[in-house]
């Protein structure tokens, strides 16, 4: 028998389809994730070769915003780690805050998202992320199926293993049916597999997804060796507990299982803040090559070399031109960088050079023309 | 005399805009449009996104080499990607296969022993499942690895026991049978044994019910099975040996092997489990009426015949769907492994996920695989249940 409607259950409909639109509606508190949602803006059409930043590019978006978000490694001692007093340091760490006084004006205005490798490609194309500076390796799989663009190389590495010294071990030949421990979701995995069976050796790989628990493999003794790219070995060896032997109780082999170019990265599509982005981490390399440092560049804003000047973004030559490759970046942001951050050279020393824990030297990450030359080659400021 | 009638109208149905059947059917229709609306503008989003980042929207993918090596499996990198899936799969049933009974066992030996009358196995039985309880499943898990199993001797000296049982901190292995020559025929004796004890066990216990004697049918069903087994085993040559473990190298060769990992996660979930379902054993049987113990206890059994013929079959019935919960709960809790670095199904897809193979994709993958196992879960358990069922008439 049909009952009357009751004004009740009219006003309980409403308020479910009020609901389910406001569930609908875009999220206006998430910026990043909106804009690369629902609108399909396009992107690619950035440039627009003047100063001015096209509206809805991720510079301006950024600008907007005001920081830079940056992914980060939080366990790496010398790349990317929290230090004592609860402050990210490190080399990767040092190239975000690059990347924010180039585009932002201020180097501490940076925002430290922590990821997991498993993670990093997926916030990066989520856009959790502006940028991935998080010791991570360029190839062609990431650039194509990952969806992202890799801006200029800031250390040539490669992967090693490192093992315990009481182990014994004597190189990787000497590995036959051992148990590696590895990080989940890397480049390193997936060597691995490929150089252990080209050598005919058998091995258990152990996939963690944290540092931390592959510490507890090692020096509980479930894993016979560690591998991973040299420069995190190096610092990983450098913060060993002294009960263990300290540094001296790891040995990392001289062989190079693969090659690793380790640089910042950003997704594809937006070719404006690759450009940014580029230039600004090329701009330290490029400080290195003419001789500026953080401790020189207030004088060497009177230069009278016109390389100099022009790259400071200073008036240069007769006609008191200011050079503006229409980057979308100010003019003068080379300034900011090197006096907030540093030169190459000086966030390389600070971080993992000689005097370092880690005490790494220069090898392949010295200048085209240093003694001996190193892979660091930047494009001309022009 | 006629009786008058008086014209009687038709009953009319109220306008489609006032009445109420219309207007509930209309109702539901517009829900559901609104639905699939919303899924398919969700759909909609997701693929064009997809396609705009370049990012595949097929299921292409699983053909594709997976490039990595998985632990304690034969699983090569060059092999497709959807081989690493199967192993994953085959490796969280382990896990769920042998915790589920662990599970049962310990749960309701436990669950009872909170009901106990002993002060101390009731208190000890306390103290387990309030702890247990209240501990996050990763922790425990966490704990038993490195607590227990990491601090085991190291492969190059590890606890051998009498060659049956070696343990060390990487692996854990033990002795396991490996089929001789002669096995089929051995199979075949031990069948007919079984046969015949099966016979003789019913036989014995018909004659008992006629006559009331004393059946003694264990021992007069054992012995057939007993000549079989063994006699079998001296005649035929060797059908089935002992494969011994031994730590060669840095691994165990021989005998039946498993990583820490994959003991630390059954153990640390069939631990975490237990507790919930000792909670689940003891309500249910408390549930159960006072007068069917004190009844049961008046026709003279004694209280473990009280336990096994009256209160369990009762209990049981009330038990075993919140235990279907808890078991679906340890199947999926099994994807907390990666943390001690045993690769089952979600520890495989996460690292496939990273090794360029989309996203969306294999998670709804790896979300229909769990559905399935779960679903499988709970329709086995649904038939144990009404087969357990006492039926009332």
């Amino acid at each position: 028998m049909a009952r009357p409607i009751r004004a009740r259950h009219l006003i309980v409909a409403v308020l479910a389809f009020g609901l389910l639109g406001a569930a609908c509606s875009d999220d206006d508190d998430d910026p990043a994730a909106s804009d690369e949602g629902t609108d399909q803006t396009d992107q690619a059409a950035g440039d627009d070769g003047g100063d001015e930043p096209s509206g809805d590019g991720l510079l301006a978006e950024v600008r907007d915003r005001g920081t830079l978000q940056c992914g980060v490694n939080d366990a790496v001692p010398g790349f990317g780690v929290v230090d004592d007093n609860g402050d990210f340091t490190g080399f990767d760490i040092d190239f975000c805050k690059v990347i924010a006084a180039a585009v932002l004006g201020d180097a501490e205005a940076v925002e430290y998202v922590p990821l997991v490798a498993e993670q990093r490609f997926t916030s990066l194309a989520a856009g959790e992320i502006d940028v991935l500076v998080r010791n991570t390796t360029r190839t062609a799989s990431r650039d194509g199926t990952e969806g992202a663009a890799f801006a200029a190389t800031t250390f040539y590495d490669g992967q090693g293993m490192m093992v315990t010294a009481e182990s014994g071990i004597t190189g990787l030949d000497d590995m036959d049916g051992a148990t590696v421990c590895v990080l989940s979701g890397t480049t390193t995995e997936q060597n691995l597999a490929t150089v252990f069976n080209a050598r005919s050796l058998s091995f258990e790989p152990l996939s963690f997804d944290e540092v931390d628990q592959i510490r507890e493999a090692i020096l509980q003794g479930q894993c016979d060796g560690w591998t991973s790219d040299r420069s995190q070995l190096a610092g990983l060896r450098s913060a060993w507990p002294d009960s263990e032997g300290g540094p001296d109780g790891l040995v990392i082999f001289d062989d190079i299982i693969s090659k690793e170019p380790l640089g910042p990265a950003v997704r594809d599509g937006d070719d404006e803040w690759f450009d940014a982005v580029n230039w600004a981490v090329m701009s330290t390399i490029i400080a290195e090559e003419l001789g500026i440092t953080s401790e020189n560049v207030t004088e060497q804003l009177e230069s009278e070399d016109p390389a100099v000047s022009g790259f400071l973004g200073q008036p240069t030559g007769e006609d008191e031109a200011v050079i503006d490759p229409g980057l979308g970046l100010e003019p003068d942001f080379a300034v900011t960088v090197i006096t907030e951050v540093g030169n190459y050279a000086e966030i390389f020393d600070r971080n993992v050079g000689p005097d370092t824990p880690l005490g790494l030297e220069r090898g392949l990450n010295a200048l085209w023309n240093a003694d001996p030359p190193g892979l660091l080659y930047a494009p001309p400021y022009r | 005399m006629t009786a008058t009638t008086l014209p009687v109208t038709p009953a009319r149905r109220p306008p489609p805009w006032r009445d109420a059947r219309v207007l509930r059917v209309a109702a539901q229709v517009a829900v559901v449009a609104v639905i699939v609306g919303v899924l398919g503008y969700l759909y909609d989003n997701l693929i064009t996104n997809l396609r705009i980042r370049g990012i595949s929207t097929d299921f292409d993918f699983l053909d594709r080499p997976a490039t990595i090596e998985i632990a304690y499996s034969d699983f090569r990198a060059s092999q497709p990607v959807r081989e690493a899936i199967r192993v994953g799969i085959k490796n969280t049933l382990l896990v769920a296969a042998v915790g589920i009974p662990l599970t049962t066992v310990l749960g309701t030996v436990v669950g009872l022993a909170r009901l106990s009358t002993n002060l101390l196995v009731r208190s000890a039985a306390g103290l387990y499942v309030e702890t247990l309880r209240n501990l996050p499943p990763l922790l425990v898990i966490v704990f038993v690895n490195s607590a227990v199993f990491l601090e085991l001797p190291r492969i190059g000296d590890p606890i051998d026991v009498g060659g049956f049982l070696v343990l060390s901190n990487r692996e854990l292995a033990a002795a396991s049978p490996v089929a001789g020559d002669q096995l089929a025929a051995y199979a075949l004796v031990v069948a007919v044994a079984l046969v015949v004890s099966i016979v003789v066990w019913r036989r014995r216990t018909r004659a008992s019910e006629v006559t009331g004697a004393p059946h003694h049918r264990v021992i007069w069903a054992g012995l057939p099975l007993l000549l079989g087994v063994v006699g079998g085993y001296l005649l035929l040559d060797a059908p089935v040996t002992l494969s011994h473990p031994a730590a060669v190298g840095r691994g165990i060769s021989g005998g039946v092997a498993m990583s820490i990992g994959y003991g630390a996660v059954v153990t640390g979930l069939v631990l975490y489990t237990s507790s919930h379902v000792a909670e689940i054993v003891r309500g249910s049987v408390q549930a159960i009426d006072r007068g069917q113990t004190e009844a049961a206890e008046a026709i003279g059994l004694s209280s473990a015949q009280r336990l096994r013929f009256v209160v369990l079959p009762q209990a049981f019935r009330i038990a075993v769907p919140p235990m279907i919960n808890q078991f679906l709960n340890l199947t999926k809790n099994s994807s907390l492994a990666i943390a001690v670095g045993y690769a089952e199904l979600a520890a495989i897809t996460l690292v496939l996920i990273s090794q360029a193979n989309p996203a969306p994709q294999m998670v709804l993958l790896l979300m229909t695989i769990y559905l399935v196992i779960s679903i499988v879960i709970s329709i086995v358990a649904n038939v144990v249940n009404r087969h357990l069922q006492l039926v009332e008439r």
